[in-house]
């Protein structure tokens, strides 16, 4: 039932403008997949162009090895919960849910039955004969998912079907996903910018940026081995620094910053030009200044800047002899070091890693 | 004092609002009760001499029933193909995307041909090709004048239709055929009702372009025209009295329903 889909060099131009640049990814079949990224990265179109909606201007979409090249998206085995949803405004629910079934000559009672068991699928049993315009937003998204659902598609697409929604049903809605995803067994692919989404939903998830692949992935690996500053700035890894140079000592390599030898794990070019040490702020683990301890091999001395209450813990802000900053957080009963104290800062093993510094802004 | 503001700008809304409706409604309503009136001259009658003889005296006026069936025709006929044509223009409109703006001001443009230089425009070319004037010529010079309003009406209904909604039709397995019948279709059928009733009614209204395109039959505008020139006869009253009295039966029955359905609708 689950399709699997194949996406070879697709690029989608928009005059000069490449929405789809280049982008080669295989989604396999009865995988959740999710493509993450901000507004206008491309993300969007790529779902459209496997959705039909759009040709590629260049490269070969695929499903199970079947070129789709010139079918268009009535004709492919896929179906979309569409950001806006478009419900159609002069039918009921059950009509809505209906009518892919009725295009494809459903009529009866093995018709209503299909629609009465995909409302039930989504908790809307009884809906059907309720007006769609005076249902609530989360009422009206799972008609929507009801209505691609009914049609048991290999492929479901899912275009920041969250979006416009509340925080509660937001997470309602997310659940809802990931179980009817287990039940059906397609392949779903996921369209968002929200990371929460994308980690707690997907078995794999890409990281898109205008209009390419950043890095695909298990979305544990993004936080373990992000492929460059991009990505690791992208899922909240937003402590990177440049750094003199790498020394290696036996099994053991170090990044040099402003005169502290770093532990870090190579995950990128290592020359200084080209990389810099991506920071994980949960692996980083502050010494308050009363225990300092010199001995430990994998602490830094650094400045603190300034302290901030953020309720369940302190951030502190600590510097560099050179002026760059860490933000380290702190728990909120621990003793709070004054602002010009030196303290020192475990490095938990993986904190550090040496990355590539694409997509970082030339200034930084 | 806010109070009183309130209702001294109410009034002076109200009082507004009431002399507009005198202005508008007030003609036909006297003409109408002319219609009623036994004597000769024009004039309200007294409540006692109400009569109906010059409605039934109508049936015997050939050439006014005539000129009205002509009309009738010739207004179903243009309302009929200027939906449709602008139907299409307005679905044409939809899927145009830089050359829009060109193509909307291209329908709309006969709307602002004065109907004189129009009429006696077509009137040239088509004696110059000799086709002879009759009821097509004056259909087709009521084409030009119904279309773009017509388009304007079909096109505002379209703003209904997301282009979402075709998306999620195409999603769910329908071709553009099915789509638009489907989906764009029920949605702007009251927009189509209400290009059919516009046409419709320009058409019968239309005196200018009649009046040089019509062949033997005249429309009824024409006659009635000509009638009230040559000393006017107790029956043209009649005859604007029964299609006034028409139009209003005819709104009552469109809008009537609607009305009752919407006070109904909260109650429910």
């Amino acid at each position: 039932m689950a399709i699997s889909i194949q996406i070879e060099t697709v690029t989608r131009a928009f005059g000069p403008v490449r929405a789809v640049d280049d982008v080669s990814l295989e989604i396999r079949a009865g995988e959740f997949f999710t493509l993450l990224g901000s507004s206008g990265c491309g993300k969007s179109t790529l779902l459209k162009l496997i959705g039909g909606f759009d040709a590629p201007t260049g490269g070969r979409i695929a499903f199970d090895g079947r070129d789709m090249a010139g079918i268009p998206a009535n004709r492919r085995p896929v179906n979309t919960v569409f950001q806006s949803l478009g419900l159609f405004p002069h039918m009921t629910v059950a009509e809505n849910v209906g009518y892919g079934l009725r295009l494809k000559g459903l009529r009866g009672a093995a018709l209503s039955a299909r629609i009465d068991s995909a409302l039930e699928m989504v908790e809307l049993g009884g809906f059907g004969p309720r007006d769609v315009n005076l249902l609530s937003g989360g009422q009206r998204q799972r008609v929507a998912l009801a209505r691609a659902l009914v049609m048991e598609p290999g492929i479901l697409l899912l275009d920041e079907p969250l979006t416009g929604l509340d925080e509660r049903l937001r997470q309602q809605m997310r659940d809802e996903f990931g179980r009817l995803h287990k039940r059906t067994g397609a392949t779903f692919i996921l369209v968002t910018h929200n990371q929460d989404e994308a980690l707690s939903l997907s078995d794999r998830m890409a990281v898109m940026h205008r209009g390419r692949l950043e890095q695909i992935d298990a979305p544990a690996r993004f936080f373990e081995a992000p492929a460059n500053a991009f990505v690791a700035r992208f899922v909240g890894i937003d402590t990177l620094l440049t750094h003199q140079g790498v020394i290696r000592e036996g099994d053991a390599t170090h990044a040099l910053i402003a005169g502290e030898k770093v532990p870090v794990r190579i995950g990128g070019p290592a020359e200084p030009a080209e990389s810099v040490v991506a920071l994980r702020p949960d692996r980083l683990l502050l010494h308050p200044h009363s225990e300092i301890e010199l001995k430990n091999a994998l602490a830094l001395r650094l400045k603190v800047v300034e302290t901030r209450y953020r309720g369940l813990h302190h951030d502190v802000t600590l510097a560099f002899a050179d002026g760059q900053r860490v933000v380290v957080s702190l728990e909120a009963d621990q003793p709070v070091p004054a602002p010009g104290d030196l303290v020192s800062v475990g490095l938990k093993p993986g904190g550090a890693m040496l990355i590539s510094n694409a997509g970082l802004p030339a200034a930084a | 004092m806010m109070q009183a503001e309130g209702t001294l700008s109410r009034l002076a809304i109200w009082t507004i609002t009431a002399l507009g409706l005198i202005v508008i409604y007030a003609p036909p309503l006297y003409l109408l009760g002319v219609s009623f009136n036994p004597a000769l001259q024009p004039g309200l009658p007294h409540l006692a001499d109400l009569t109906v003889k010059w409605y039934l005296a109508l049936s015997g006026e050939t050439q006014l029933v005539a000129a009205l069936e002509q009309s009738l025709l010739i207004a179903l006929v243009t309302a009929i193909l200027a939906t449709l044509l602008a139907l299409f223009a307005a679905l044409a409109h939809m899927e145009l995307h830089q050359r829009r703006t060109a193509w909307f001001l291209t329908v709309l443009l006969p709307m602002f041909v004065p109907g004189v230089i129009q009429g006696l425009a077509l009137s040239a070319v088509f004696q110059r090709a000799g086709i002879k004037a009759s009821m097509l010529t004056v259909i087709g010079g009521h084409l030009l004048w119904a279309l773009p309003f017509a388009f304007i009406v079909i096109l505002t209904s379209l703003s209904v239709v997301k282009r979402s909604y075709l998306m999620a039709a195409a999603d769910l397995g329908a071709g553009r055929l099915r789509q638009f019948l489907d989906i764009t279709l029920p949605l702007i059928r009251p927009g189509l009702v209400s290009a059919f009733i516009f046409a419709f009614l320009l058409s019968l209204n239309e005196f200018t372009r009649a009046f040089y395109l019509a062949g033997r039959q005249n429309t009824l505008p024409v006659v009635l025209f000509g009638k009230m020139n040559a000393g006017a006869s107790p029956t043209i009253y009649a005859m604007s009295g029964a299609i006034f009295l028409v139009s209003v039966l005819c709104v009552a029955l469109v809008a009537g329903p609607a009305l009752l359905r919407r006070r109904a609708g909260p109650a429910e």
